[in-house]
């Protein structure tokens, strides 16, 4: 017997103001090709000591987290589930320059232990002291549809009730420049190149603050001509076009042969690109549904379908990774 | 519920580069860790668990394009999944099934991230290798090198990453979300993790020695190993050989919150991973018959552990060996090279002996077994523990 899932709560740092939902209202545009994150005010949440020993990451990560739990009122979730693509990259990439630069005998074991991919998951399960489920997913641009998948199956089955899914990548100037020259980021007209923390608190339980509830997390490798959508009720799509005329066109053909004459919107404009960037795009949608309400600046113009002005009830966020990766998470207002 | 069946497997490790190879080993009490050969580095005074066959051998094994750029872990990898395949007796384009590929690896790439650092930056001749340096780009050329798997994953958390994709692996079969599932994990040896151990102090520079009084550190090892799962229903795909006789009837991850690079001392996240397990696959503390430890061989990894072991199990406690005195610490990797050795030990009905064990460590009440020996098995438990307290423990049965 399937359990229902619930979005009860989503805190967000990015390029947008930080710990709010302001964005919805008052988008702040940008036309750079990278931009980091708009961070909070750490003073407020953090000794001298931990704001120093802490990386932006893990300070984001640390914070959108217990925000998250708080909104929620859980306090003590039964899963922690992370999805970063590149993991804590800035302490990786000092360890990195001094190991090649300065040879191997003058390292900091500081840059090394907060440098893997799970010590996000780890430190958040440490502060909010939960011995429960806690894992990590680092599959590049879909790294946080594995995690959110995982909590879905674990919530659908029984297993668990609550948990606490994350989407966290920090972006360096040099590791941008980097995956500029990889051809990801940076590329003529697309979005900027951002940064992602994110929290939500998934339960079966639905409260007065829920968000929507999470219908279904699929995901595929390679070819999706086989996927068949078993729901007709879709009144809009989340896409994640960025501008890059190649990358942009496979949501377009795939939209149009898989769920023909439905209306597009997009996130990507307004949070940029980055590995874990789809978790923006289950947050806009999460946040329509709960408003009933679309913001232009989430409308894609010159999309050849016009959004007719009803209620929205389900919105399917389709992410493709170099079209090799394809997730589907549908939000549904039913509930 | 569902029946988890184990219908293939495939290994590369410091004590050889197949499954036979392995099972020698083990049987012959026959270590792999020694003096470094393949990894260019300072820290010539360490011995680690290499793979031993270079890159070149290991691409003409695979007869993929020399000019691909591909990770050390990546060729590893596939190795290990190409036997694993052939194991279960998949044929690659049988049948339209789904098929999951869960990679666990943590340092993906890093090899050659490494060695081209200055290149990406400065000179622009490697810059290929930028997009191999991900954890996902890693498991994406694996599967690519099959071209049969429908969903994949890659789960990073440290030294339980291989062991909680077998986990997750089990949930998408439980859930019909695959049909077939490979699971494990790869990573090789790099300079980078060499290095970050070393700056914490927990390298040895003598042969790693598991729950002895007089342990100093871990050997770092490398390799990669699968496990191909079925629910039982899909027995059918398989060819005329005779069907699986394991399972995995246990599965269970916690978290120790305690300490990012430290186990606590009373090894709760062990303790309760153990726990978990055994409430999961319906067993009592004395239904298992082994116990593949973590056993890193640092001070602080085994006494954690062993005081966990004894706080679960009493006076009830199994035997524990830890395989890591053979492989040397496989990190990402060790969940799926000691599931392999925990289903040998099976299918084979021995225990494998924690190597190099002389002296009792004082604070615990139990000695590892220190030699290889046959005997009738059902149960066996084996566990991962990872950085930031990622603790998971597995079962493995006799259906």
């Amino acid at each position: 017997m399937n359990k229902n899932i619930y979005i009860n709560s989503i805190k967000q740092i990015s390029a947008q103001p930080p710990l709010t939902d302001e964005w919805f209202d008052n988008p702040v545009f940008y036309n750079e090709q990278y931009i980091r994150a708009t961070d909070a005010d750490y003073k407020q949440y953090f000794s001298p000591l931990e704001a120093r020993r802490l990386g932006k990451i893990l300070k984001r990560a640390l914070l959108t987290s217990r925000e998250a739990m708080q909104e929620s009122g859980v306090q003590n979730p039964d899963a922690i589930i992370t999805g970063t693509g590149l993991g804590c990259i800035e302490n990786t990439e000092i360890f990195l320059d001094k190991l090649v630069r300065e040879g191997e005998e003058l390292l900091n074991p500081t840059h090394f232990m907060n440098s893997t991919h799970n010590t996000i998951s780890s430190l958040v399960a440490i502060d909010a002291k939960c011995h429960g489920y806690n894992s990590t997913y680092a599959h590049k641009g879909i790294s946080f549809e594995c995690a959110l998948q995982d909590a879905f199956l674990q919530m659908q089955s029984g297993k668990i009730g609550t948990a606490l899914v994350g989407a966290h990548d920090e972006m360096t100037p040099a590791y941008f420049t980097l995956l500029k020259k990889a051809g990801y980021l940076g590329v003529e007209n697309q979005v900027f190149a951002g940064e992602t923390a994110l929290a939500m608190m998934l339960s079966t339980e639905k409260t007065e603050k829920s968000l929507c509830k999470i219908e279904n997390v699929e995901k595929f490798y390679g070819d999706i001509s086989q996927y068949a959508i078993r729901d007709t009720q879709i009144d809009h799509i989340m896409v994640g076009v960025n501008g890059n005329a190649a990358t942009d066109k496979i949501y377009y053909e795939n939209c149009k042969k898989l769920f023909p004459n439905i209306p597009l919107l997009q996130y990507k404009n307004i949070f940029g690109e980055s590995y874990t960037a789809p978790a923006f795009g289950v947050y806009a949608a999460a946040l329509c549904l709960k408003k009933e309400k679309i913001p232009n600046q989430l409308r894609i113009k010159n999309y050849e379908l016009r959004i007719e002005e009803k209620k929205t009830n389900k919105i399917l966020i389709y992410n493709h990774f170099e079209n090799k990766n394809h997730t589907f998470v549908l939000l549904s207002h039913n509930f | 519920m569902d029946k988890i069946i184990i219908s293939g497997m495939g290994i590369v490790s410091a004590i050889g580069n197949n499954v036979p190879e392995t099972l020698q080993s083990l049987r012959e009490n026959r270590s792999g860790i020694a003096p470094l050969r393949y990894l260019q580095t300072a820290h010539t005074e360490f011995p680690v668990g290499e793979v031993k066959m270079s890159n070149e051998e290991m691409i003409e094994s695979l007869q993929i394009p020399k000019n691909q750029p591909t990770a050390r872990t990546s060729l590893m990898g596939m190795l290990a999944v190409r036997e694993a395949l052939e194991n279960a007796g998949i044929k690659l384009n049988a049948f339209q099934k789904r098929v999951a590929f869960i990679n666990g690896t943590t340092v993906g790439g890093m090899d050659k991230s490494e060695q081209f650092y200055l290149d990406f930056i400065e000179n622009d001749t490697k810059n290929a290798y930028i997009s191999t340096h991900d954890c996902g780009a890693c498991t994406e050329m694996i599967a690519d090198y099959f071209g049969i798997f429908s969903q994949v994953d890659t789960i990073s958390t440290a030294c339980s990453s291989a062991a909680n994709a077998i986990l997750l692996g089990a949930e998408l079969l439980k859930s019909r979300r695959a049909d077939i599932v490979v699971a494990g994990g790869a990573e090789c040896i790099t300079k980078f993790h060499l290095n970050g151990f070393n700056t914490l102090k927990i390298l040895d520079t003598k042969p790693c020695r598991p729950f002895d009084a007089t342990r100093a550190g871990l050997n770092l090892g490398e390799g990669a190993a699968y496990i191909v799962m079925q629910r039982c229903e899909y027995r059918d795909v398989r060819d005329e050989r005779p069907q699986s006789q394991i399972c995995l009837s246990g599965y269970a991850n916690t978290c120790d919150a305690f300490h990012q690079t430290a186990s606590s001392p009373n090894g709760e996240g062990a303790y309760l991973a153990m726990k978990k397990v055994l409430e999961n696959a319906g067993l009592q503390p004395a239904d298992i018959d082994y116990i593949n430890a973590h056993g890193t061989g640092t001070g602080n990894n085994d006494l954690s552990e062993g005081a966990a072991i004894e706080r679960l199990f009493g006076t009830e406690k199994p035997p524990v060996s830890s395989t890591k005195s053979f492989t040397g610490h496989t990190t990402s990797a060790s969940g799926g090279v000691e599931a392999v050795i925990s289903i040998l030990a099976l299918q084979n009905n021995f225990l494998p002996a924690n190597l190099n064990f002389k002296n009792k460590i004082e604070e615990l009440n139990f000695e590892p077994i220190f030699k290889y020996s046959n005997i009738h098995i059902q149960n066996v438990l084996s566990n991962s523990f990872g950085f930031g307290g990622n603790d998971t423990s597995l079962i493995f049965s006799k259906i």
